[in-house]
This record gives C-alpha cells, sequence and structure tokens, in this order.
C-alpha cells in the first residue's frame, strides 16, 4: 500500500544496519546447584524475528543479556562488526553504550514525565528545540502525536505502546527487542501499531527481536523465528515450519 | 523562659533536618545502589541510636566531643572553644541521633522505584548519576518528606542525648524537653502543661503531613 516510488522517509539503508550474532551461555544458581542455564547461538538479521517459547523458556534473560542489563558468563554479542560483549576479550559495554532500543513488557514509561518529555529523555545531548522536534516527529509517525502533554497514567494501554516504541527508536538504536509489549492489546490494535513499527522499520532495516508466547503472534508477525525451550534454540527459520513442526512434536506453546 | 526553650528547639530541629536531608541523601543513595557487599555493616551503624539508649549514645558523643579527644581538639583549635555543651555538640549530636530517621525512608523509597526504569533510562544513554537525579529522586518525593518531617520531629522531641551532651543552660542548650523535665521538677505542671501541649500537636501534624504525602503524592503518577 506504501507507494514504492515516494518513500515517507528518507531512504537511508544505514551502513549500521548489520544483523546481529549472538552466543552466550548465562547461568542462574542456588547456592552451588545449578537451576537454569540460557545457552543459545542465534543471528538476527535486520526485520522482525520472532523469538518464541513459553514462559520460563529464558527469552526476557536473552534480551537482558543482549541489552548489557545482565551479563553471561561467556560468549560473544556484536551487532555486523561492533562488539557489545566478549567475554575472552573482556569487552562489556554498558547498556548506554550499545545502542540497543528495548521495550519491556511493563513498558517503564517514567510515570512523572509527560509523554513527550519520556520520549526526549534520551537525547538530553542536543539543544532543547532540537529535542522537541525530534520526540514530535517520532511520536507523529507512531501515531501517538495527540498525547505527547499527558502522562502516561493519563492515556490507554494502545498509546502508551506507542509511547514507549518511540521513546526507544528516538535515540536511533541499531537493534530493538520488544519483550511482549503489545500482548495486552487486542488483536485490532496490536496489528495497527505493527503496521506502523514496520513501516518505521522499512527505511531503517534493523534487526528486530520480537518476543512472545502467543502462537498466533508468531504465525503473523515474523519473517523468521528462533524457537526457544528450557534455555536452548529448538529451532530457527520461516515461522510456518517451525511452527507445524513444534505442534506435531508435542504441545509447546498452544 | 519555656517560650524560649521552644524557639530553641525548632532551630535545633530545623538545622539538623536540613543537615540531614543532604547527608542522608549521599547515603542512602549509596546503601540502595552501591555495590559493595559489607553495606548492611553502614545500615545496621546507621540504625544504632535506634536500638541504643539515649544515655548510651549521649555518653559516647560526651566523650567524643570532650576536651581531650581528636574531635574536641580539632574543634577548640578551629573555633576557639568546647564541643561539648554548646548549640553546636547538640546539632552534631542530634545529627547522629536522627540519623535513622532521615535515612530508611530514603533507602526504602529508592529501592521501591522499579528497576526496569532505572534500567529504561541506562538503555536510553543517561549516566547513572543523572537517571538518579532524574528519575529516582523525583519519584521518591514522598520519601524525601517522610526524612525530612521524621528528623525533624525526632529532633525537637529529644531528650537524652541532649541532656547528656549539652546539659541544661538556659538559652543554650535547655531544649523543650528538658524544660518540661525541669517545669514538673519545680512543680510547675501548668507550665509543662503547655509545652507537652505544642509538642504533641507538632508531633501529631508532622506524623499527618507523613502519612497525607505517602497516601496521595504516590498514586497519581503510577501507571498501569
Amino acid at each position: 500500500m506504501v507507494a514504492v516510488d515516494r518513500p515517507l522517509t528518507p531512504p537511508l539503508l544505514r551502513a549500521e544496519s548489520a544483523p546481529l550474532t549472538a552466543h552466550l551461555r548465562k547461568e542462574f544458581r542456588d547456592g552451588r546447584a545449578l537451576t537454569f542455564a540460557l545457552d543459545v547461538a542465534v543471528e538476527v538479521p535486520p526485520g522482525f524475528t520472532i523469538l518464541f517459547g513459553p514462559s520460563g523458556a529464558g527469552k526476557s534473560t536473552l534480551l537482558d543479556c543482549l541489552a548489557g542489563l545482565t551479563s553471561p558468563g561467556a560468549g560473544r554479542i556484536a551487532v555486523g562488526e561492533r562488539v557489545l560483549f566478549d567475554s575472552s576479550a573482556h569487552v562489556n559495554l554498558a547498556p548506554q553504550k550499545r545502542r540497543v532500543a528495548y521495550v519491556f513488557q511493563s513498558l517503564a514509561l517514567f510515570p512523572h514525565l509527560t509523554v513527550e518529555e519520556n520520549v526526549a529523555y534520551g537525547l538530553g545531548h542536543l539543544p532543547l528545540a532540537e529535542r522537541r522536534a525530534r520526540a514530535r516527529g517520532v511520536l507523529d509517525s507512531f501515531r501517538a502525536g495527540h498525547v505527547l502533554a499527558r502522562r502516561p497514567g493519563e492515556i490507554s494501554g494502545g498509546e502508551r505502546q506507542r509511547a514507549a516504541l518511540a521513546r526507544s527508536l528516538v535515540t536511533d538504536p541499531q537493534i530493538l527487542l520488544l519483550d511482549e509489549p503489545l500482548s495486552a492489546l487486542d488483536e485490532e490494535l496490536r496489528a495497527g501499531i505493527v503496521e506502523d513499527l514496520r513501516r518505521w522499520n522499512a527505511a531503517r532495516q534493523l534487526p528486530v527481536v520480537y518476543v512472545t508466547h502467543s502462537r498466533e503472534e508468531a504465525r503473523s508477525l515474523g519473517e523468521r523465528l528462533i524457537a526457544l525451550d528450557a534455555g536452548s534454540v529448538v529451532a530457527q527459520g520461516a515461522p510456518q515450519d517451525i511452527l507445524a513442526r513444534i505442534s506435531a512434536r508435542d504441545g509447546m506453546g498452544r | 523562659m519555656s517560650f524560649e526553650s521552644l524557639l530553641l528547639s525548632l532551630r535545633l530541629a530545623a538545622i539538623v533536618s536540613l543537615l540531614l536531608l543532604a547527608i542522608a541523601l549521599l547515603l542512602a543513595a549509596w546503601l540502595a545502589f552501591g555495590r559493595w557487599r559489607g553495606r548492611f555493616l553502614v545500615e545496621a551503624f546507621v540504625a544504632l541510636p535506634l536500638v541504643l539508649p539515649p544515655t548510651v549514645l549521649g555518653f559516647y558523643l560526651l566523650v567524643a566531643m570532650g576536651p581531650r579527644s581528636p574531635l574536641g581538639r580539632l574543634w577548640s583549635g578551629l573555633f576557639g572553644r568546647g564541643l561539648a555543651f554548646s548549640f553546636e555538640g547538640l546539632v552534631v549530636a542530634s545529627l547522629l541521633y536522627s540519623l535513622p530517621f532521615a535515612v530508611q525512608p530514603l533507602v526504602s523509597s529508592f529501592r521501591n522505584v522499579d528497576p526496569r526504569l532505572v534500567q529504561a533510562s541506562a538503555l536510553l544513554g543517561v549516566s547513572r548519576s543523572r537517571t538518579f537525579f532524574r528519575i529516582v529522586l523525583p519519584l521518591s518525593f514522598p520519601g524525601l518528606v517522610t526524612a525530612f518531617v521524621l528528623s525533624f520531629a525526632h529532633t525537637l522531641g529529644e531528650f537524652g542525648v541532649v541532656l547528656m551532651v549539652g546539659g541544661n543552660l538556659p538559652g543554650i542548650t535547655r531544649t523543650v524537653s528538658i524544660a518540661i523535665y525541669d517545669s514538673v521538677e519545680a512543680m510547675d505542671y501548668s507550665g509543662a502543661g503547655r509545652l507537652a501541649l505544642v509538642l504533641l500537636l507538632i508531633s501529631f501534624s508532622a506524623l499527618s503531613i507523613v502519612y497525607a504525602v505517602n497516601r496521595r503524592v504516590w498514586s497519581p503518577w503510577t501507571a498501569r
């Protein structure tokens, strides 16, 4: 439906649009006993990749490792040539330096700031006018420009999701991680937001990791799918194939 | 005469609670977000005035402020007079005595801030110190008010430590609680009653402020 010869956004197929590659191991212990181990090797090309699995599979832990909120014991995480974490080279970039956008399930909008202030929050290095202009621009592309003067507690669930997406993307990240941010919304709202996100990403081609435990979301959203269970990758590839295979084998998900 | 002691106490409480707010902010931020494993020792030390008899605390403070102690010598070297039995000595003693009342509400409200908010701030490229001032501190506003009001009220009503460290010098260290004690000793029950009523009203108002703030301010900011 978008006219190909007249792009909405400047067609900057940026040099930094690069795949995310990660292999890592993270252990959780209770005293000496190993309670859970996440041990994965994944590649996320530009575009939507679904991270699928039941709760407790390690999906959020994997995202936290990618974002630098927790450190894996061993492994390597890179976006293109840019190394975010490498245990053998003792590289471990702080979350501030990773250029990873991450939308939590709880969204974590700052409750005491307006939507506009939330979105402009990460642009502290820019002059005020520039900050506001950029915040408004991104909010408009996510169709949340009408709530910019309100606080997160005063707007609807869908508007909060849009605000959270806008906030995470305004700082020009290299990858986008979404931890079931739309799971609370009904189908129609969700489709609208995903549509806006796809349009936004069409020119940028960021690798997007979309976590879900819903089979239906997994089928409709992603171009690729990584299935995670009990801390390991059980399948990677085209969503249709993998979902069919998984449901044939056992009752994972539903 | 009784009015003088009330003013003295109010002045002491105001100075102490303002100073404490600054000290407790730094200390509480470190206790809530620091990484050193031995922080529990500092927390225990800060909480000591809650369980020690004021006379014990007062005794140690008196020794520490005495003319032969390092602190006492430093003070008289700088200002030419002793620290014990002076208004400044009372301020120092009250800072320690009321420390837990300022630190603990701050630590608990800092720890109550959703860690995801702090992480979201980091992911947006914002430093830890800036995150503290832009996110953690504003969301801890009720804790800030609680810390200030409780340390004010607690300093206003202290008795044992003041008696040990300050003695009972009219206009210098005779605080309102000591004036009440004196009035009762002198069988002046109406004078004691007036002062006691004032203290009671101030304490009740202070606690009302604490409970009101903790109930109201939080809710409009809490999104769900």
